[in-house]
């Protein structure tokens, strides 16, 4: 009497599972070779943790900026996806994942559709690897990037994607994936935005480099939580040589009541209280050097 | 077996409230943002009614905003909520703009934020007349 029932309720989980996995294959079948499950041993709560992650800006801001100041796509910013297959470490996997979220946010606001097919490939690749591939829909964003008119929709799923795996990760003791993920988004979008400044001499972007002091000490609080790994010591060793040549970047405060205004029909609040960055040519030469050294070493085979 | 079985019923039939919001909800609502905006994050509200002589309760979301961007805040409501939100942002403990003037009743939704320093601001979403509600925020980057 009862065995129709289990098995109708065993098919129908079945069925579940296949569905949340996008029709791919399972995440068993990929090899993960470090321990990933293992508890995580944290010294900051999860709670804290979740809002430190929720201070680290977005790459895509960084991208806009660039853009918004006109200069032209270029595709020697981009990391290579040649060496995809060669990263074979969960740690590898992880980084890298941030590493071309960065590049898909820049391909994404230069609307070049040509070149984010082999991104999406890549972080396809990288995120069933670290068995997070269900949260990135590899089949719609490809068919979404054929057409400048999904451009709405690419973007929101890209990053929402992003936003979920982070999620996910956190969620089930593998906060050290996560916090690879970020750090490998932040550095490639330094990157990006240092490469830009070496080429044209602008205070904004002087000032958004300097301002990424706030977000170097945040990447930095993520990652000490997971110190006890090597691979992630060995970033946070990377990480710490770059803090040095922040710490001398000077942020100061200015007092000021907001305003609100109407524009377009929309009403804006325009801050008047005010953050400055004081950064001397030398210390942004040192940022942009060191930057490099890093991006370079990280996403090398 | 019967175990199993109860295992099997309740993995079933508890999936589904994984997802709270209708398909394509939170996108349609980054979307509907604007064509001059480009989303960057969203937050997922669920709170229960306000309890007699209780606090309203309230979800709150950290964020890092940065120097001379426009920032778009925007908030849904699907029509199954019981009530309808409030998104308010804050600056540490300073109110910068609600989008709901509790006064005069006025809604402005979405709004955007020019903002002049960098560092961590909260978003607050809250129900109207402390109702239970879901609803989602959405933070968007405007283009200039």
């Amino acid at each position: 009497m009862l065995r129709p029932g289990i098995i109708l309720l065993t098919t129908a989980l079945f069925l579940i599972s296949c569905q949340t996995q996008k029709g791919k294959k399972s995440a068993s079948e990929f090899e993960v070779p470090d321990s990933v499950l293992l508890a995580e041993t944290t010294t900051i709560s999860e709670e804290a943790i979740d809002e430190i992650v929720q201070n680290v800006s977005s790459p895509v801001e960084m991208a806009a900026l660039i853009k918004e100041l006109g200069v032209p796509f270029s595709t020697k910013y981009l990391a290579t996806t040649n060496y995809v297959d060669k990263y074979n470490t969960s740690y590898k996997m992880a980084y890298s994942l941030g590493v071309f979220g960065a590049d898909l946010g820049y391909l994404n606001i230069y609307d070049k559709s040509t070149q984010v097919v082999d991104y999406l490939t890549a972080i396809n690749k990288l995120a069933d690897g670290i068995k997070v591939g269900q949260f990135f829909d590899f089949e719609t964003l490809q068919r979404l990037s054929t057409s400048r008119e999904n451009i709405d929709s690419l973007m929101f799923i890209s990053v929402n994607s992003f936003n979920n795996m982070d999620a996910y990760l956190r969620e089930n003791s593998r906060g050290h994936l996560s916090a690879l993920m970020i750090a490998g988004t932040w550095i490639e979008g330094l990157y990006l935005v240092t490469q830009v400044a070496s080429e044209k001499s602008n205070p904004e972007l002087a000032e958004r480099i300097g301002e990424q002091k706030v977000n170097l000490d945040n990447i930095l609080l993520i990652l000490n939580n997971y110190k006890q790994r090597e691979q992630v010591t060995e970033l946070i060793d990377l990480l710490n040589e770059l803090k040095n040549e922040f710490d001398n970047v000077e942020i100061t405060y200015e007092i000021g009541e907001p305003k609100t205004v109407e524009q377009n029909g929309m009403i804006m609040i325009v801050q008047n209280e005010k953050s400055v960055v004081n950064i001397t040519d030398d210390q942004l030469n040192k940022i942009i050097i060191k930057t490099k050294q890093i991006r370079n070493k990280l996403i090398s085979a | 077996m019967k175990h199993l079985i109860l295992i099997l019923f309740t993995a079933l039939f508890t999936f589904p409230v994984y997802s709270q919001f209708g398909p394509g909800f939170v996108e349609q609502c980054a979307i509907n943002s604007g064509k001059d905006a480009t989303y960057l994050k969203d937050f997922q509200v669920i709170l229960n009614a306000a309890q007699p002589e209780q606090i309203q309760p309230i979800a709150r979301y950290p964020l890092v905003l940065s120097k001379n961007n426009i920032y778009r805040f925007s908030v849904c409501t699907p029509e199954d909520s019981p009530g309808k939100a409030i998104l308010q942002l804050y600056d540490s403990n300073k109110l910068i703009f609600s989008s709901y003037n509790k006064d005069t009743g006025e809604e402005y939704n979405p709004f955007n934020f020019l903002c002049q320093k960098t560092g961590i601001y909260h978003v607050f979403i809250s129900f109207m007349d402390g109702k239970e509600g879901h609803a989602v925020g959405i933070l968007s980057y405007v283009t200039r």
